[in-house]
């Protein structure tokens, strides 16, 4: 096997790890939306760092984790429906997206690889960064896990008793911003949304406590990516594209166990 | 001891609450009372800390309420609570989180305050449905671990909403008995309710609130003269038949 295809295949499981690990907190705040917004709105960010002249990924995870960490505060503060300021940064990321975009000199940037994803140009770079990322969440997870659970399950209840959920809600957008950003490449745009929930509502399927969901949405990423990455070699079709619809299929599967849990 | 200070709270252009002055001392068992609308539920938001007064200002133990509750919180039991029927939570998870907040970053909750929960579930009378997912309980179980939580909570002053929404009379008095043990044991209990009858035999603390306060007290009864001033002149009080 050709070294860029074991490169890419870590890439793809290591991607599908990073999104599973954050699909059970995401698909339990029910802030799946802000995962879909999130990773429109890196469009901007790429195209800034694009003008600019910063690395791609960097100034993506700076523009997102702004305008998340924004969105957070907007919503608590003005009252604003978090709905609707996430649809007005969402129109106009994508907006000033296209607008530095063809204003930008640099023809020979593939905008599509960042919209569909190709797990196949991923470097080995990115797949450290991959992993040092899925270490990071895993010790987010670990030292927050009570204080996670809590704000996932009523965060103006949490603050009552005296839970620190607003510290930890922050880290956990900058770390959600990371991963969505991180997995442009691979998943792309349209994609990581996918990521960010079939993992865990399979999960939420076949299992009844957090722990054990977030291990079986990890388990189910796994899976989900070697056998896409497989059928996507063998079948020459998109690596990304196939991975999902493997997921959707174990979705499916998973029904069959839900009645007999 | 509780004392709001010439609060006002304006959600917009209207009135919620207006020139509130209240001293509520130690050890009372209190009531809250009036019409619906009256700025009950915003009271108990403004004291926790959920809602900041648009002018007054609020002091807890002689302190002001922010900096009381970068070190101290309050048992609480909402009027109702949002939560999704399918969170992987079991009754006893949610009573420990009225003390999860006092447990450091990265440690998980210990078996002493486990078996903390377990014996105020058993005096609650839930202790039973504590491996229960959250989804499977009742209103008044639902009710019942929300008070237990707000006794985990270890506060001197426990905080109710209408505790007695949702459940049925037997089980009121049942709660109210339980309150007034801890209020015998030194805690201070405010609670807002319509539930005049029981309030009658159980608080010796009265706030009649309807948008200004009409009345705070040791009162010893809920008279006619009373309801007429908080809820208006054609109000009666009216006894409620269970």
């Amino acid at each position: 096997m050709p070294g860029f295809i074991i490169v890419a295949l870590i890439g793809a499981v290591l991607s599908g790890i990073s999104l599973a690990v954050f699909a059970p907190y995401v698909t339990l705040r029910r802030i799946s939306y802000m995962g879909e917004a999130l990773s429109h709105i890196a469009f901007a960010g790429i195209a800034i760092a694009l003008i600019s002249g910063m690395n791609l990924t960097l100034g993506a995870w700076i523009f997102v984790s702004i305008v998340a960490l924004l969105i957070s505060w907007l919503s608590r503060k003005e009252k604003i429906q978090e709905a609707n300021t996430i649809t007005i940064f969402l129109s106009l990321s994508m907006a000033l997206g296209i607008v530095l975009i063809s204003l930008s000199k640099n023809y020979a940037f593939d905008l599509s690889s960042y919209l569909f994803g190709n797990v196949l140009l991923i470097s080995i770079s990115e797949v450290w960064a991959l992993g040092i990322l899925n270490v990071l969440n895993i010790l987010f997870i670990l030292i927050f896990y009570k204080e996670l659970f809590y704000l996932s399950y009523n965060p103006e209840m949490a603050k009552v008793f005296r839970i620190r959920v607003g510290l930890i809600d922050h880290l956990f957008y900058l770390l959600l911003a990371a991963n969505i950003v991180l997995n442009l490449k691979s998943a792309g745009i349209i994609l990581v949304t996918a990521q960010l929930i079939l993992p865990a509502v399979i999960a939420f399927n076949l299992a009844k406590k957090l722990g054990w969901i977030i291990v079986i949405s990890v388990i189910a990423a796994i899976v989900s990516a070697l056998i896409g990455f497989y059928l996507s070699f063998v079948l020459d079709i998109p690596t990304g594209a196939t991975i999902v619809i493997v997921q959707a299929f174990i979705y499916a599967l998973s029904f069959i166990f839900k009645r007999r849990k | 001891m509780i004392e709001f200070q010439e609060v006002q709270y304006h959600a917009g252009r209207i009135t919620i609450l207006k020139d509130i002055n209240l001293t509520i001392p130690d050890g009372v068992f209190a009531a809250i009372i009036g019409p619906n609308g009256a700025g009950k539920s915003t009271l108990i938001k403004l004291l926790l800390g959920m809602e900041d007064p648009s002018e007054g200002k609020i002091l807890i133990d002689n302190t002001p309420r922010d900096s009381w509750l970068k070190h101290n919180g309050f048992g609480y039991l909402p009027q109702r609570e949002e939560y999704d029927r399918g969170f992987p939570a079991t009754a006893l998870d949610i009573v420990l989180m009225g003390i999860a907040g006092r447990i450091p970053w990265g440690k998980r909750v210990g078996d002493e305050y486990r078996e903390r929960a377990l014996k105020i579930m058993q005096d609650t009378g839930i202790k039973d449905k504590a491996n229960s997912a959250i989804g499977n309980l009742s209103g008044g179980e639902f009710q019942r671990v929300m008070l237990s939580r707000a006794i985990l909570s270890d506060s001197k002053y426990l905080i109710l909403d209408e505790p007695e929404a949702g459940i049925d009379r037997h089980s009121v008095v049942n709660f109210f008995e339980l309150l007034k043990e801890l209020n015998d044991a030194g805690k201070t209990v405010i609670t807002v309710s319509h539930d005049l009858h029981t309030l009658n035999k159980y608080c010796n603390f009265l706030i009649c609130l309807n948008k200004t306060l009409h009345c705070h007290d040791h009162s010893e009864l809920i008279d006619q003269q009373l309801i007429d001033r908080t809820f208006g002149e054609h109000s009666r009080l009216i006894e409620k038949d269970y």
